[in-house]
C-alpha cells in the first residue's frame, strides 16, 4: 500500500463503506472482527443494494450476509485479481484515463493478467470460471465499488504482493480517491493504526520516517537531546539504521541459531530479555519455538491487565515478572481509528489496585534505567514540568509531519469528541460549531486550523477541505516515465494543473509560484517532512498544493523482488504440481536479522503427501486476539467454553471422527494439539478452521496449573498457533498463518 | 392502552451476525447464573451458502400471553404497556409456561443433586417485578429496571448493527416498514414472530 501511492492505511473510512454500490471482501470478516461497523456494510445493502461479494476460504458470518461468495483455496487471492484484472482489460472496464494519468506501471499488470484466463484461475483457486466471470461483471458494474480486506490477505509468504494487487484492481477499476471506493483494510484492534503511526514497528521511527541518519538527527532535535547521546545509547553506530527483531520472530533472537534454528544477525550475543506490553503471545506463530525462546530468556516482563499466557506457556523459574497494566478505562489519551481519525479517550476510574497506566510503567522503567530526563526532555516546560497526556500528544503533532499530525493539537482532538453528535456519520463532516472539519480530523491534517482527510487522494476537493493526489515517494522518473501525475489530474482549486513533486525548501518558490521573505527563508525546514516550522504546509494550504506532491500511483515497485505481484504458492502447499510452476521465494537472509528460508523450506519434502488438509486459524465474534480478557470473562467464555476444531462432515466421515470426538492435528513443524471436533459446513472438506484464542494446554498436556492462584481463566484450551507453519512474508515478516497444512488423527 | 402504543421487540433477520451482543449485555446486566439464557442468538443452516439465518430471541411479551394463561398459581401478570412479568415467589417451577410459550423463553435454574427445577425466570424487558422499583431486593430476584428510568433495554441498545429493536409497536414499525421499503425487494408484510406472538392485526 505504502509502496504504491505513499500511505499504509485505510483510504476511506468505516462510514463512506455506505456510499458504495459493490463491496468486494478479500480475506476478511467484519460480521465476526468488526460487528458494530458491520452496520455500515448492511446499510449498504440496506439503502444502496450495494451488493457484497466474499472472496474467503471458509463461509464466515460475513458470506452468510454476502450476496455472491467464493470459496477460494488459501493463498490464491493474487491468481484470484489477476482473473479479475484479465475480464475487466478484456471486457473495457478499466478506467483508461484514470490510469493513463494517475498510475506508472500497469502495462507489465495487462501482460500478466492476460496470462490468468478464468480456466487457468479454475484449476489454481478452485473458484469456477463462471463464479468468476459473475463476480467480475457486478464488481465492475457496480460502481463505485469498495475493496476490504484483513489478516486473511496479508498473513501469507507473499502478503505484501497481496496487498499491492488489489490497490492494483481498485486503480484499474478508477475506485480511488472517491467516496464509495478506496481500498478499506479493517484494523483488527483498537488503536492498531495509532500504535505504527507511532512507530510500534522494528523498520521506522515514530511518524514512519525511515531509519537513517537524517531522521535521528532531526528526531534528536525535536526531542531535545543530544544526537551523539543517542548514538552512544547503540552498541556501535551502524546498529542505529538497521531493523530490529519483529513481533514473529523475536524468539529466534533468543535461540541465536542453536540447534539447527535460523541463524541470526545481531550485535554480538542473542536476546537476552524480553518485555511484552499488551500482546497476547498466544496469538503468534509457532508457539513450540516461542516456548523454547522463553525458556531460554534471562529476563521476562510481561505487562498486563491480565496473566499473560507467556507466563503459563514457559518454564522458566525465575526472574519472570507480571506488572499489573491498568486497562483503557484507567487512562486518558488519543487513540487512532482504523480510518485514521483519532478520538479522546478520558479517564473512567482511577487505576484499580496496584495497577498503573502504561505510560508510568515506562516512565519509571526509565528512571531506573537512567534516561528519564532525556526521555521526557521535549514535553516539559521551562519550569521543568508537564502534563500527560497533553503534552505527550502536543510533542506528536510538533514533530510527525509525515503523515500530518500537525493539526492534533489536544484541545481539537478533545472538542471533536466532546461533539460527536455534531458530524455526519457517512461523510465525517462536521456541522453547527463543528462546520468546515471531519470527524476525529482524519489524518493527513496539515495544519491546526486544517479540516483532516476523510477520503485520501480525492482529486475532487480542495487540499484544505482534504483533498489530495498521490504522494510523491519514489522520485521524479522512473525508467525515463515521468512519476508525476499528468495534466488535469491535480486537487481542486490547485495552483499547479497536474502533477508536482514533493515541496522542500529548494523548490517551494518555483512550485508554489511565490516569494518567501528572509524571515520564512530563515526558519523553514529543508523539506516538508521536516519542517519544524511549518511554513511549507501553510503556503501549500494557500497554493491548495499537498506538501508531499501529487505523483502517480505505481503498479510497478522496483525494489521489490517481485516488481509486480506474482503468484507464488504457500511454502506448505497442497499442490504440488503448482507449487513447482509458482515456487516459493529465494531464501532471504537477515531479514530483519534472522535468516529466513522460503524455496528451501518449501521444497524441503511433499509436505502435502504427510500434510494433506489445509488449515485456517480466525477469530470468533466473543473472543478478540489472544482472549485474555474475554476468557476470563464468565459470560463472554460460555459462548466457547474450549478450543474445537472446524471440520466439515465429509472429511469426519473420512477419518471416523464423531461430532464431539477428541483429535490430533499434527503440523509438518513436528508438533501436535489435542482438541474437539466439531461438524461445520462453513469449511470445504479439503481444509480445517482453528480459533486461535485459547492457551492453557500445549501439546495435549494441560498446564494452567501453572497461572498464579486465582488467574485462571474460564475457558481454556490448546493455542491453534501451537500447529501454524512456518512461513513468513518476503517484506513485512508477518507469518503465513492462513495458509499452511496439517493431519488429522483420532485421539 | 391502544395496540400501537404497546412494548415489542423486533429482530431483523437482514442484519442479525450472531455477534451475541445482547446475549451477554443481558447476562452481565442482570447478573444471571450460569445456564440462565433469558435471550439467545439462535442460527439456523450454519455455514450453508445462502441458508444461513441468525435471530435473536427471548420472550416476546406476546399479548394473550399463552404463559400467563396456563400458569395454574396465576403467576404472571401483564403490564399497560404489553411487557409480561411474573411474581417469582409465587411462581412453583412447574415449567407449564415453557410447554405453552410459542419461543422457548422460560427459563429454570437447575438446582440440588437432582436437578430440581427452582421458580421460573425469564426477560422482563427490563422491566424488573412485582417488588418495589428500583429497590435492592427487586434488582437481585428480577435484575434491572431500565425501564423506570426511561432507558431502552440492554440487549437493543447493545445490538451492535442495530438488528434487534425495541419500543412503542408504532415505532418499531415505522423502522421496520422504512428498511423493507429501503431494500427494495420484495415487501414482507410482518416480521417473523410477530404473527405468532401478536396475532396478524
Amino acid at each position: 500500500m505504502a509502496n504504491t501511492w505513499g500511505y499504509g492505511a485505510m483510504t476511506n473510512s468505516l462510514g463512506d463503506i455506505q456510499n458504495a454500490r459493490s463491496i468486494i471482501i478479500f480475506g476478511a470478516n467484519p460480521a465476526v472482527n468488526h460487528p458494530v461497523g458491520f452496520a455500515h456494510f448492511l446499510k449498504a445493502k440496506e439503502r444502496n443494494n450495494a451488493q457484497i461479494i466474499v472472496i474467503d476460504p471458509v463461509y464466515t458470518k460475513t458470506a452468510a450476509k454476502a450476496d455472491h461468495f467464493c470459496q477460494i483455496r488459501p493463498g490464491t487471492d493474487i491468481p484470484f485479481m489477476y482473473g479479475m484484472l484479465n475480464i475487466i482489460f478484456k471486457n473495457g472496464w478499466a478506467d483508461e484515463s484514470f490510469i493513463n494519468d494517475r498510475v506508472y506501471g500497469m502495462d507489465l499488470i495487462k501482460e500478466e493478467a492476460k496470462k490468468w484466463t478464468p480456466e487457468k484461475v479454475a484449476d489454481v483457486t478452485g473458484v469456477p470460471a463462471d463464479k468468476l466471470i459473475q463476480i467480475t461483471n457486478v464488481y465492475a458494474k457496480n460502481s463505485p465499488g469498495t475493496l476490504i480486506w484483513a489478516m486473511g490477505l496479508t498473513q501469507h509468504t507473499i502478503g505484501s504482493s497481496n496487498t499491492r494487487l488489489a490497490p492494483i484492481l481498485q486503480l484499474a477499476l478508477g475506485n480511488m480517491g472517491r467516496a464509495g471506493g478506496g481500498t478499506n483494510i479493517l484494523r483488527g484492534h483498537d488503536n492498531v493504526q495509532g500504535a505504527t503511526d507511532m512507530g510500534c514497528l522494528a523498520n521506522t521511527l515514530p511518524g514512519y520516517y525511515g531509519l537513517g541518519d537524517g531522521s535521528w538527527k532531526y528526531f534528536a532535535k525535536q526531542w531535545n537531546v543530544d544526537y551523539e547521546w543517542l548514538k552512544g545509547q547503540f552498541q556501535s553506530p551502524e546498529w542505529m539504521n538497521k531493523n530490529g527483531f519483529t513481533l514473529a520472530r523475536w524468539w529466534a533472537g533468543v535461540l541465536d541459531g542453536k540447534n539447527g534454528n535460523d541463524k541470526i544477525h545481531n550485535g554480538k550475543t542473542g536476546l537476552k530479555a524480553l518485555f511484552v506490553m499488551g500482546n497476547g503471545i498466544t496469538s503468534v506463530a509457532q508457539q513450540a519455538k516461542i516456548k523454547e525462546g522463553l525458556d531460554s530468556l534471562e529476563l521476562l516482563v510481561l505487562a498486563d491487565p491480565f496473566v499473560n499466557e507467556a507466563a503459563v506457556l514457559t518454564d522458566k523459574q525465575d526472574d519472570v515478572f507480571l506488572l499489573p497494566a491498568a486497562t483503557q478505562f484507567e487512562t486518558s489519551g488519543s487513540v487512532t481509528a482504523t480510518n485514521r481519525s483519532a478520538q479522546w479517550r478520558r479517564k473512567v476510574v482511577e487505576p484499580l489496585y496496584e495497577s498503573k497506566p502504561d505510560q508510568e510503567i515506562l516512565f519509571e522503567l526509565s528512571k531506573r534505567l537512567g534516561f528519564y530526563e532525556q526521555y521526557t526532555a521535549s514535553m516539559k516546560d521551562s519550569s521543568g514540568k508537564f502534563t500527560w497526556p497533553e503534552d505527550g500528544t502536543r510533542e506528536v503533532a510538533r514533530v510527525i509531519k509525515t503523515i500530518g499530525l500537525t493539526g492534533w493539537t489536544p484541545e481539537r482532538l478533545k472538542k471533536h469528541t466532546d461533539n460527536w453528535h455534531m458530524f455526519d456519520q457517512v461523510s465525517l463532516r462536521g456541522y453547527g460549531e463543528m462546520k468546515g472539519e471531519y470527524y476525529g480530523l482524519p489524518w493527513p491534517c496539515w495544519t491546526e486550523n486544517h479540516s483532516g482527510s476523510p477520503l485520501l487522494y480525492n482529486t475532487n476537493l480542495s487540499v484544505k477541505d482534504g483533498g489530495m493526489g498521490f504522494r510523491n515517494r519514489f522520485g521524479l522518473e522512473h525508467d525515463g516515465v515521468s512519476q508525476l501525475a499528468a495534466k488535469g489530474s491535480a486537487p481542486k482549486g490547485s495552483k499547479v494543473d497536474g502533477g508536482y513533486p514533493e515541496i522542500t525548501r529548494d523548490n517551494i518558490e518555483e512550485v508554489l509560484k511565490i516569494k518567501l521573505t528572509e524571515e520564512e527563508k530563515k526558519k523553514i525546514g529543508k523539506n516538508w517532512k521536516v519542517d519544524r516550522s511549518n511554513i511549507i504546509a501553510q503556503k501549500c494550504m494557500e497554493a491548495g498544493i499537498a506538501p508531499y506532491g501529487n505523483a502517480r500511483a505505481r503498479a510497478r515497485v522496483w525494489t521489490f523482488p517481485d516488481e509486480i505481484p506474482m503468484h507464488r504458492e504457500p511454502l506448505h502447499s497442497p499442490r504440488q504440481d503448482l507449487a513447482k510452476k509458482y515456487p516459493a521465494y529465494v531464501d532471504k537472509d537477515n531479514h530483519f536479522r534472522v535468516d529466513t528460508q522460503y524455496i528451501s523450506k518449501q521444497t524441503e519434502q511433499n509436505w502435502s503427501k504427510e500434510f494433506p488438509i489445509n488449515l485456517i486459524t480466525a477469530r470468533l465474534v466473543n473472543m478478540n486476539g489472544a482472549g485474555m480478557e474475554n476468557r476470563a470473562s464468565k459470560y463472554l467464555a460460555a459462548l466457547s467454553p474450549e478450543m474445537f476444531c472446524g471440520i466439515n462432515p465429509e472429511l469426519a466421515g473420512q477419518l471416523g471422527v464423531r461430532d464431539g470426538d477428541m483429535i490430533w492435528i499434527h503440523s509438518p513443524e513436528g508438533t501436535k494439539i489435542k482438541v474437539k471436533a466439531k461438524y461445520s459446513y462453513s469449511v470445504s472438506p479439503d481444509r480445517v478452521f482453528l480459533p486461535f484464542h485459547f492457551a492453557g494446554h500445549f501439546q495435549g498436556e494441560d498446564i494452567s496449573h501453572k497461572y498464579p492462584k486465582g488467574t485462571k481463566p474460564y475457558a481454556i484450551g490448546e493455542s491453534a498457533n501451537t500447529v501454524t507453519n512456518y512461513g513468513y512474508d518476503i517484506i513485512t515478516q508477518i507469518p503465513e498463518t492462513k495458509g499452511g497444512l496439517c493431519r488429522i488423527e483420532r485421539a | 392502552m391502544s395496540e400501537m402504543s404497546r412494548l415489542k421487540f423486533y429482530c431483523d433477520e437482514g442484519r442479525c451476525i450472531e455477534c451475541d451482543g445482547c446475549s451477554i449485555a443481558c447476562a452481565e446486566a442482570h447478573e444471571l447464573p450460569a445456564g440462565i439464557n433469558r435471550r439467545k442468538v439462535i442460527t439456523l443452516n450454519e455455514g450453508k451458502e445462502g441458508l444461513e439465518y441468525s435471530l435473536s430471541i427471548a420472550c416476546m411479551h406476546c399479548n394473550d400471553a399463552p404463559c400467563e394463561q396456563v400458569c395454574p398459581v396465576d403467576c404472571f401478570y401483564i403490564r399497560e404497556d404489553g411487557i409480561v412479568l411474573h411474581d417469582k415467589e409465587t411462581c412453583i417451577g412447574c415449567a407449564y409456561c415453557l410447554y405453552a410459550c410459542p419461543f422457548g423463553a422460560p427459563q429454570f435454574p437447575r438446582e440440588g443433586a437432582f436437578g430440581a427445577k427452582g421458580a421460573m425466570d425469564k426477560c422482563t424487558m427490563c422491566a424488573g417485578g412485582p417488588l418495589e422499583t428500583n429497590s435492592e431486593k427487586e434488582r437481585h430476584i428480577y435484575g434491572q429496571n431500565r425501564i423506570s428510568e426511561g432507558r431502552v433495554p440492554v440487549c437493543a441498545a447493545m445490538c451492535s448493527t442495530k438488528a434487534l429493536l425495541v419500543g412503542d409497536a408504532q415505532e418499531v414499525s415505522a423502522i421496520y416498514r422504512e428498511r423493507v421499503l429501503a431494500r427494495g425487494h420484495g415487501v414482507q408484510t410482518s416480521p417473523m414472530t410477530w404473527s405468532r406472538a401478536y396475532g396478524t392485526k
